[in-house]
């Protein structure tokens, strides 16, 4: 029973992380209509900057919001140069090259950096776990599944209720008509990117108190964050969310009945059973179109 | 301050080598009512997405109110008070009804919220259907009804100039009777139009002047009064010819 609980709890702080980086990759590719690869690389970005500019005497909350803005600005910058440029013609691809190189990019400057060895984030979350059914866990892990949820309704409200929400969802549906609203679709994409990146150095720096920043946290995760949206449909928040959990529980259940080998290779395997069953997602949307 | 709103010098434009219009002028002054008639493929809409900053011209000017728009992208035209209701509506069909006319002020911000509230009044005023329908789904409306929300989301820009791409495009002759006096009242109330219309009888009635486009250029224009009895248009476009 305990054990139960215990890969439960655990599979959805990790579930939590895909959901939210998945969410930043449905932001992201409503605006541009591109998946922006770096995305998982933006997250461990985030966690190393937070922790080194903690480690240099900075209040936690300083280098946590710095942090964030950092990488908010480094995600405008992607879009803008690396994104932007090779995203011209309606089926351009030349983003998906450029954007998995600055990932690599990214990744190779942190080990040069901030070196290979990974080092947590202080976090007074993550001083004593709390039992919970024969299981333990710390407050902090319980922060992603709720952060990510939380994300989601905050979305949701943003995209209906905000002037620049309904700017970014004219532009999903039709950029030539949001351009002859005034809508200056290429500003709306930076700042999605912007948003994003945000979102997704805030995962990195929340989960940085219990699982050590390292420069290769980012790749697989990001890799995994990416199936989950495109098995849920990229374009369903309510669907990357659920995914992402259910994905993360599922592989901490793998972990703990199989083996820690054979957890990607099963999550990777059933990624494409579910593509082959659901092409457009199993929360694609159905578009309602009249002519 | 010129009589002249929108001016088109020998506008070019082309999709890759295929040269849609070779050679267009024409004017729009301010206050008129000028439609714009030709067959299919004459290159009626790819001057108006060179006009509306939605394609980018060749070659050739475009000048509204005095300054040079020429390849400048839609949204910056907007905001200097051209606004286009493009060929095939495109509203935003997963937005409320609501949110498709938020959107269609979405230049005037947060700014003068009582003015927004009263300019909403007014277009729902001209197009009463769109009231009831205002929390549903764009996407649900019929074809006339998203017409019309079309043209009163092109109406809260505040433009000065309206330019309305094939209006009547699907749409049945009762709606079409509907929608042109629409037109009219907001012409008489200062409005300039520039009306594309595939259905040359209706576009002939309602404005002041007409061009006729073939083959990407202008072949004739005129008072709609005078080219509506002649011979040619009769012809070609109102579909008088006797059988012989």
């Amino acid at each position: 029973m305990g054990e139960i609980v215990q890969y439960l709890l655990n599979g959805l702080t990790l579930g939590g992380i895909y959901a939210l980086l998945a969410l930043g990759l449905y932001i992201m590719w409503e605006a541009s209509k591109a998946a922006n690869f770096t995305h998982g690389d933006i997250y461990m970005l985030g966690a190393i900057v937070a922790v080194v500019l903690t480690e240099r005497g900075l209040p936690l909350f300083v280098s946590v919001t710095a942090s964030v803005a950092i990488a908010a600005v480094v995600g405008a910058l992607i879009e803008r140069f690396f994104v932007r440029p090779f995203n011209t013609e309606p089926h351009s691809i030349g983003w998906m090259l450029t954007t998995i190189a600055v990932g690599m990019m990214i990744e190779s400057a942190a080990t040069q950096t901030y070196g290979s060895l990974g080092r947590q984030l202080p976090s007074i979350l993550a001083e004593k776990p709390i039992r919970l059914g024969g299981a333990g866990v710390y407050a902090q892990e319980l922060l992603l599944p709720i952060a990510a949820v939380a994300t989601m309704f905050g979305l949701q409200v943003f995209y209906r209720r905000t002037r620049l929400g309904r700017a970014m969802r004219a532009v999903a549906a039709d950029r030539m008509a949001a351009g002859l609203m005034g809508i200056d679709s290429n500003l709306v994409a930076l700042i999605a990117f912007a948003l994003a990146a945000g979102i997704g150095a805030l995962t990195g720096i929340l989960i940085a108190p219990v699982l050590p920043a390292l420069p290769t946290m980012g790749a697989l995760t990001g890799l995994k964050a990416f199936g989950v949206a495109i098995v849920a449909g990229i374009s369903s928040a309510r669907g990357v969310v659920i995914v992402g959990l259910a994905y993360g529980v599922m592989e901490k259940f793998i972990e703990g009945y199989l083996s820690t080998g054979a957890r990607d290779a099963l999550g990777f395997s059933l990624v494409i059973l579910a593509l082959l069953a659901f092409p457009q997602g199993i929360f694609g949307r159905g578009e309602v179109k009249k002519v | 301050m010129t009589d002249v709103l929108l001016k088109v010098n020998d506008l070019k434009v082309a999709y890759g080598r295929i040269e849609a219009v070779r050679s267009v002028s024409m004017e729009v002054r301010r206050g008129e009512f000028v439609g714009i008639i030709g067959s299919n493929g004459a290159g009626k809409t790819s001057v108006m997405r060179a006009i509306s900053g939605v394609k980018s011209p060749s070659a050739g000017s475009i000048t509204f109110d005095g300054v040079e728009i020429t390849g400048l992208p839609s949204h910056t035209v907007v905001a200097k008070g051209l606004a286009m209701v493009p060929e095939g509506r495109h509203i935003f069909g997963d937005q409320t009804v609501e949110d498709n006319l938020i959107l269609g002020a979405y230049l005037r911000g947060g700014r003068a919220k009582t003015q927004l509230a009263a300019d909403t009044e007014r277009v729902l005023d001209l197009f009463p259907v769109l009231r009831a329908r205002l929390p549903q789904a764009a996407g649900s409306l019929s074809g006339g009804e998203q017409q019309m929300l079309a043209i009163a989301r092109g109406l809260l820009s505040r433009p000065t100039l309206l330019i309305i791409d094939e209006l009547s495009l699907g749409l049945a002759p009762k709606i079409l009777d509907l929608l042109f006096p629409v037109l009219t009242e907001l012409n008489r109330a200062g409005l300039s139009i520039l009306l594309v219309e595939q259905m040359a009888s209706y576009a002939l009635q309602v404005t002041h002047r007409t061009y006729v486009m073939e083959n990407g250029g202008v072949l004739m224009h005129g008072d709609s009064e005078t080219l509506i009895g002649d011979p040619r248009i009769l012809d070609t476009y109102l579909g008088h010819r006797e059988a012989s």
